[in-house]
């Protein structure tokens, strides 16, 4: 089953969080019916965050599973009040596809994918139209950034490109990378709070 | 917040993606024993994730749904052979009897003491044990690992959660970076799925329960420090 329902055609139309968060809630009472239509609505976004940080689809897909059996046994702890069903599926989903691609490997450091170049599909979330009250918030901080430290900041989160990675594509030495990413998240911070 | 301006920014890095590797596995080890570092990062993460409302969707390959739900219908009460439970828990029983620390078992099995009254030649062991605890008296968790099914099995032998909470298991490696969770372990035994592990990494593991909220941890990272802890050692095929 690849219906949709909702969601289809990309964007998320408004009260989907609603209906996502309750969603979770039959989830967390075990209903895999709710499970089927969660995984149904949320799959193409969680495999899109996924899948550009992991170039390899197959560790993707693996990763995508894990991300979900993970949701399903924690949908019970899914807080409302602390942010979006979507952004907490996503934390999830991103966590796991770091862990793979930042794993310790027995081989040398120079199996490491720094050389991973992003496809042309940079994702620029300062062209999103529909924003929740979070995005807009973080999106007006971003903007506060030089365009290259935004851009180091936006590669790194939605293609997990790593500090070499960077280094490599701005052409900057590595410790450079480090503190322009320090400044930048510190500037985010400080944006966010006030 | 007393978390220094360093930790903070390690925590921002991690929350982002950049840490190289070795600092990341650094950070996830630290963070089990560090409440305000981990608070770090859940609060970095939070000021992140409305990003991903931002990520185009893409399809994936395959239909993912049919194989979670049967690694989630894996993790229901039943799943385990009972044949294969009784075997195991006659080795378990031989070993018990001498405190089943892991580090005493696996330094026995460095000497080759345990198995050697199989005089057969030995096939490959595809089926292990742990005893998780911590000490030789306290109660434990029994993990199986049948690696031809590429299933772990998890089960309590006089052990339960604190009222209101959840033991979870987890898979450390260094290969593996952070620990992995290898799901909520019940009043009755679950398999989990170990495809995504390499057999080797499942041999060399260490196994560690933590006390988490009911469910398990709610972002993926032991919440604690563990309180059973041990690694597999093989039994006789």
């Amino acid at each position: 089953m690849t219906i949709r329902g909702a969601a289809a055609g990309g964007q998320a139309p408004a009260g989907a969080g609603d209906d996502l968060t309750r969603l979770l809630g039959r989830i967390a009472s075990r209903d895999a019916a709710a499970f089927a239509a969660l995984y149904n609505q949320t799959n193409p976004k969680l495999y899109g965050i996924v899948a550009r940080i992991l170039s390899r689809g197959d560790a993707a897909a693996d990763v995508v599973q894990e991300a979900y059996v993970r949701i399903w046994e924690k949908a019970g702890e899914f807080d409302p009040r602390k942010g979006s069903p979507l952004a907490w599926m996503a934390t999830i989903a991103r966590n796991r596809a770091l862990d793979e691609v930042r794993r310790i490997r027995p081989a040398s450091l120079e199996d490491q994918p720094v050389s991973f170049e992003p496809a042309a599909d940079e994702v620029d979330p300062l062209a999103a139209r529909e924003r929740s009250e979070g995005l807009a918030s973080l999106i007006k901080c971003l903007q506060g950034l030089d365009e290259e430290k935004r851009a180091i900041v936006l590669l790194a989160y939605y293609h997990g490109l790593s500090r070499e990675a960077l280094a490599k594509r701005f052409g900057r030495p590595v410790a450079t990378i480090k503190t322009w990413l320090h400044r930048s998240l510190a500037e985010l911070r400080d944006c966010l709070a006030s | 917040m007393t978390i220094s301006p360093d930790d903070d920014f390690a925590a921002a890095e991690y929350a982002l993606g950049t840490l190289p590797p070795a600092e990341r596995a650094a950070l996830a080890a630290r963070r089990l024993r560090e409440p305000e570092l981990d608070e770090a990062i859940r609060a970095w993460e939070a000021r992140l994730a409305p990003l991903a409302e931002a990520a185009p969707e893409i399809e994936p390959p395959r239909d993912l749904l049919p194989a979670i739900e049967a690694r989630i219908r894996g993790a229901s009460p039943g799943a385990p052979g009972d044949a294969a439970m009784v075997a195991l828990r006659r080795s378990l029983s031989r070993w018990r009897a001498g405190a089943i620390a892991a580090s005493v078992l696996a330094a026995l099995l460095a000497t080759g003491f345990v198995f050697r009254e199989t005089s057969r030649p030995p096939p490959l062991p595809r089926e292990y044990v742990a005893i998780l605890q911590k000490d030789a008296a306290s109660p434990a968790i029994e993990v199986t690992v049948n690696l031809d099914k590429q299933e772990l099995t998890a089960r309590p032998v006089a052990a339960s959660a604190p009222t209101g909470k959840s033991y979870e298991l987890w898979i450390i490696d260094a290969k593996l970076g952070a620990p992995r969770s290898l799901g909520v372990i019940g009043v009755t035994p679950r398999a989990a799925n170990l495809s995504a592990y390499d057999p080797s990494v499942v041999q060399n593991a260490t196994y560690a329960v933590t006390v988490e909220p009911p469910g398990g941890s709610p972002d993926g990272k032991p919440s604690g420090p563990p309180v059973f802890v041990g690694k597999l050692i093989p039994i006789e095929p």
